[in-house]
């Protein structure tokens, strides 16, 4: 069984190999000039305040080369290589063998259907799983550089990788890769199970996928552990973007916070003394001149106004890695197990 | 003789219609059956049951012995070609026999290399660019060469030209008369049967209508024509087929054990195609109780 399995799956898989395997090529020809570049720029080791501005300038010497472009490149690669692999290895799996009425032909033969579906799942699954998870490691390692100086920049134009809680970043790093191939393929292949044709299981397989990807980082990730709680003083923020309306309406939204670097923040926004949430300035700082001006902010502070911040703290990043591709493995099991039960039971 | 596969009550349906219908059924060991009935009678449905490709709705199936196909050792005593003979159309024809060799115990590699030979096959063909014939051949041995005891053939031949059909069942009945083996095969053309068959059942709208050897059959089958009588009239013992009248005359296809006495008739022999096509008209005349529906899912 194993033979017809890889004897099926050879073509899909060598291709999936030999991409990869371009891939780290490419990563390894520039590797070494981007790691001497980032020896060069005098991050390692630097002290204080220094750090943001050797890192924003080694940020903008890379911006100009070849490096964003592969450092996008891999991150989108990772990100999509699930999703293709549900379509063009899950979906057709067991659905081509209907379309064709192979499927006759393979379950007649002395080996259970049982068997022949566990050998499919797991061959085809596991090389799934490996090759999305190979991907993302070589970009990690190739990227290390890169999100080192992104994380201490004080100002970056590089285009993606400014924090690890970014829904790309998080999605391509760590091993939640592992866990969106292993389900993609299983809904894949399920897909192909209940449809019976490849062509309409791979179009639901990508809108399923596609959906459920989307409702992970914005829905979902965001609950997994409780989020915390906290307040800063409106002076502890260097930059501070607001929204000022009509009627001394404002809002602000802050994106770090500065007691926890780092941190993936979910929502801020200003709260007064009693920690009520505000938008609208006090009487006294209402006066249209004041409304923006430098003098505004210090006004509001002086009535007690705070920024609220609710965040999940950098520790959690790896909690949240697990929790997540834990979901992934465990909805991959019962789609799986799914599978067995239909095609064991209702069959032909 | 134990039976090779036999059937209580067996029904399957299809939502809400019915492919196949109380079937009780006894097919001894040791013969060629011919499994035949219009397209859409249940033959396929009866043959998918019988390989567990489907499970019934009512009623039991056995197949030599044990309920289909529980184990890798009840599957591998089974042997089965599918309608339109299915084979892996990427695949060259070596692979298939590599696949049988992977997937079959019993695997007879000597046998599919000889039968391959034999008939002329490339190895190296991809299956999907044989022709209907020779996939056929590919498919019939790969589930030979398994060393069944029972062979299921849904309609080898359908999609054949005639000089390929002879050719197929010519090289069926050698393989069967080497290995002893039980073979059953549907078709829905008597005339493909008629040579090969020394068994035959006949489906009708999800029904069986008659099962028997073939010598039995057509010896307690009989034209009766003379002048025009009522078929009501007749001794007890002899059950009416079918029958047709013209203003003066009656022609009757009678079954009964005992010899036909009245000197009134002109008894002649009935040929197995007319026997048949009897039994199917004989069904149709009853009025179309059951939907037919022909599984192609």
């Amino acid at each position: 069984m194993i033979w017809l399995t890889w004897r099926q799956f050879r073509a899909q898989a060598v291709t999936a190999i030999a991409a990869l395997a371009a891939f780290a090529v490419l990563l390894a020809v520039t590797g070494p000039h981007l790691a001497s570049l980032y020896g060069a720029s005098g991050i390692t080791g630097c002290h204080g305040g220094s750090c943001g501005q050797l890192a924003s300038n080694f940020l903008s010497q890379l911006g100009t080369g070849i490096y964003p472009v592969v450092y996008v490149l891999g991150i989108a690669g990772i990100v999509l290589a699930p999703a293709v692999i549900g379509i063009f290895w899950g979906a057709p799996l067991i659905a081509r063998e209907f379309e064709a009425g192979t499927f006759r032909l393979a379950w007649t033969q002395s080996v259970t259907r049982t068997r022949w579906l566990a050998v499919k799942l797991t061959l085809a699954g596991l090389v799934a799983m490996a090759v999305t998870e190979a991907l993302s490691l070589i970009q990690s390692w190739w990227g290390a550089p890169i999100g080192q100086a992104a994380r201490l920049a004080t100002t970056s134009s590089f285009p993606l990788g400014m924090s690890p809680f970014s829904p790309l970043d998080f999605a391509a790093h760590g091993i939640v890769p592992l866990g969106y191939a292993a389900f993609a393929f299983t809904l894949g292949v399920t897909a192909g199970v209940l449809l019976r044709r490849a062509i309409p299981a791979m179009a639901i397989t990508l809108a399923v996928f596609a959906a459920i990807q989307v409702a992970m980082p914005l829905g979902i990730r965001p609950h997994l552990f409780p989020p915390k709680n906290a307040t800063a003083a409106i002076s502890s923020f260097t930059s501070l973007p607001t929204q000022i309306g009509p009627d001394g309406t404002f809002a602000f939204s802050v994106d770090y916070l500065p007691s926890q670097p780092g941190a993936w923040i979910l929502s801020s926004g200003a709260v007064n003394a009693a920690g009520q949430p505000v938008g609208t300035s006090p009487a006294a700082c209402k006066s249209g001149a004041l409304a923006g001006s430098p003098a505004w902010t210090p006004c509001l502070a002086s009535h007690g106004i705070r920024i609220a911040v609710s965040y999940q703290p950098t520790r959690r990043y790896w909690p949240l890695q697990w929790t997540e591709t834990a979901i992934y493995l465990v909805l991959a099991l019962v789609l799986a197990g799914y599978c067995f039960r239909r095609l064991g039971r209702r069959v032909s | 003789m134990t039976a090779v596969l036999e059937a209580h009550g067996l029904g399957k349906r299809y939502r809400r219609l019915w492919a196949l219908a109380d079937c009780t059924l006894s097919i001894p060991a040791g013969h060629v059956v011919g499994l035949v009935g219009p397209n859409g009678a249940g033959k396929t449905t009866l043959l998918s049951l019988a390989t567990g490709l489907l499970a019934p709705t009512t009623g039991t199936i056995e197949v030599l012995g044990g309920p289909p196909p529980a184990s890798p050792a009840q599957l591998a005593r089974v042997g089965f070609v599918a309608q339109d003979a299915p084979v892996y159309a990427g695949l060259p024809v070596t692979d298939h026999l590599r696949l049988g060799a992977h997937l079959n115990p019993g695997w007879d590699a000597e046998l599919a290399r000889d039968r391959i030979e034999r008939l002329d096959l490339d190895p190296g063909q991809k299956a999907g660019k044989l022709s209907g014939g020779q996939r056929a051949q590919l498919a019939l041995t790969l589930a030979i060469a398994k060393r069944p005891e029972l062979l299921l053939l849904d309609e080898p031949v359908a999609s054949l030209d005639p000089l390929a059909r002879r050719e197929f069942l010519q090289d069926l009945m050698e393989s069967v008369a080497e290995q002893e083996l039980s073979v059953v095969l549907s078709s829905h053309l008597v005339a493909d049967l008629e040579r090969v068959c020394d068994y035959l059942i006949v489906l009708v709208g999800s029904r069986v209508r008659v099962a028997g050897p073939v010598e039995e059959l057509l010896a307690t089958h009989h034209l009766l024509s003379g002048p025009r009588r009522d078929p009501d009239t007749l001794p007890a013992g002899q059950q009416v087929i079918s029958a047709s009248h013209t203003d003066r005359q009656s022609t009757l296809l009678v079954r009964t054990s005992d010899p036909v006495l009245d000197p009134a008739w002109t008894v002649s022999e009935v040929g197995l195609e007319d026997l048949v096509l009897a039994y199917m008209s004989q069904a149709a005349g009853r009025g179309r109780r059951n939907h037919h529906l022909e599984v192609q899912k």
